[in-house]
């Protein structure tokens, strides 16, 4: 097999690759924006709490969840399929620190702006919605691209819970033909393809969000 | 109806503490409609404090701030309506950095107001004629001098059409040269029959259009005056003290 048909072969598990990113991310981003923000705001034993939350997902090595909540939960009769569990772990895992991205942000902002929507009558959510979290959304846009890149190699562990993602494809490969170095160097190799073009695409948004903020900021 | 509001202010026997501090002393203050209050004192006597009470930006633990009638209960849910009658500029503006100057000014409008757009362009385009600076509607606050942004604060507050304004120390975060542009309009503001109560040390600018000025110190008011009767024959000691050393 040339390198190329190996990649190939290995691109046959792209579907699943992607498909647990976009997954993940439908878990991890509203996961992130509702947890940093109650972190936010929340006084005493409630902000505990999702702090709480917060540090289970973040603190938990992914390969233990992912092996609790596939292989152990069943035996309690919560049963989800590989993908869901897949999804859930790695999207709430990476949420877990974009929450303290959206939360850095949000309490980065000078409070004066707050102060100026309460005293123009606007609701408090109104001005978390149209004041503080378009402006954090730009602060946080070089971490959520980071985010982005962690959550797709961590995808490589899926292949540990049956999904036939990519690292699945190659462990395959490698059991029809000794070729571990051909084999292991194009899997390397076709998660360069996927993520170098994110990173190309985080720093372009980047750049931008940086010129706009350049432009509107003055502090 | 809220909407009908006059623009009087009433404070009976405030106290706050901020934890032990006893940060305002049973004041008594009231503004009738129309009126311009002047309020200075030394750093940390409570001025801001007093103000920030009037819009319940601070809460108080006793007595009672009421404007136009209407009581502000600290804490209260229903705040965000009176709110919008009560006009508030802050010393380090508070522009909305990501929206423009226009933005800034009918964010409110068009959110808590539900004014359609065209007629909030149209509203804040009078107002910030009103402040000199319709040319630059269409910039950013980082955009602007430190005058003109303070001026697009007080377009932004004037937006809502509050039946009261509050400054507070609106002039002292700008260089020398911007003071006189901003103290322009809001002398102007008055002679449109605005109530206002201003924290300030601008003692020109009180001299000229404060009705009464307000001395306060150590969380209370110390002497409450016409400007005539406040510079030339204050009563309390602090006051003289507080003149001899703001005045040269
Ligand atoms: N959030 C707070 N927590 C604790 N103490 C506070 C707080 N805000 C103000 N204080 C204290 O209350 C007192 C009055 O403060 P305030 O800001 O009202 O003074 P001020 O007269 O406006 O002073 P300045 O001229 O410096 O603005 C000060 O001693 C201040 O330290
Ligand atoms: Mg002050």
């Amino acid at each position: 097999m040339s390198l190329l048909e190996i990649i190939a072969g290995i691109f046959e598990g792209f579907r699943v690759t992607a498909t647990v990113t976009a997954l993940g991310l439908l878990y991890a981003i509203p996961f992130a924006f509702v947890a940093g923000v109650l972190q936010h705001f929340l006084p005493g034993v409630r902000r505990v709490l999702v702090t709480t939350v917060i540090e289970f997902w973040r603190s938990s090595p992914v390969i233990v969840l992912l092996f609790v909540f596939y292989y152990s939960l069943p035996a309690f009769g919560v049963r989800m399929s590989a993908m869901t569990v897949a999804s859930l772990v790695l999207g709430l895992n990476i949420g877990g620190y974009g929450s303290q991205a959206v939360r850095a942000a949000l309490q980065a902002l000078p409070h004066g702006q707050v102060e100026a929507g309460l005293a123009l009558g606007l609701q408090r959510w109104t001005i978390l919605l149209l004041i503080e979290l378009p402006q954090a959304l730009r602060s946080m846009v070089p971490t959520f691209m980071n985010q982005l890149i962690q959550l797709i190699k961590g995808t490589a562990l899926v292949s540990l819970i049956t999904l036939t993602d990519m690292t699945y494809r190659a462990k395959e490969l490698a059991q029809v033909e000794y070729n571990p170095v051909g084999i292991y160097s194009g899997l390397l190799i076709a998660y360069l393809i996927i993520c170098y073009p994110v990173t190309v695409l985080g720093r372009s948004i980047e750049q931008r969000a940086s010129y706009a903020e350049s432009k509107h900021r003055e502090f | 109806m809220i909407e009908n509001l006059t623009g009087t202010v009433e404070i009976t026997d405030l106290d706050k503490w901020y934890g032990d501090f006893h940060a305002l002393r049973r004041i008594s203050l009231s503004v009738a409609d129309g009126e311009r209050i002047v309020i200075c004192g030394p750093s940390g006597s409570g001025k801001s404090t007093l103000i920030r009470c009037v819009n319940q930006l601070e809460t108080h633990q006793k007595g009672k701030v009421s404007v136009g009638g209407l009581e502000l209960k600290p804490g209260a849910g229903n705040l965000a309506p009176i709110r919008r009658q009560i006009g508030m500029v802050f010393q380090q503006f508070n522009l909305f950095p990501h929206l423009s100057v226009l933005g800034n000014c009918t964010l409110a409008l068009t959110r808590a107001k539900k004014m359609p757009r065209t007629e909030a362009e149209a509203l804040a385009m009078e107002n910030l004629e009103k402040v000199r600076i319709p040319d630059q509607a269409r910039k950013y606050p980082a955009q602007l001098s430190g005058g003109q942004q303070q001026r697009v604060a007080i377009a932004r507050a004037l937006c809502m059409q509050p039946k009261v304004m509050l400054f507070d120390e609106p002039t002292s975060a700008l260089d020398p040269e911007m003071i006189k542009e901003v103290l322009d309009v809001m002398s102007a503001l008055a002679k449109d029959g605005m109530t206002m109560i201003c924290v300030t040390h601008e003692m020109g600018f009180a001299r000229e259009v404060a009705d009464r000025i307000v001395f306060m110190d150590e969380g209370m008011v110390i002497e409450e005056a016409t400007p005539d009767v406040f510079f030339s024959n204050p009563r309390n000691d602090r006051t003289k003290k507080f003149l001899s050393q703001i005045l040269h």
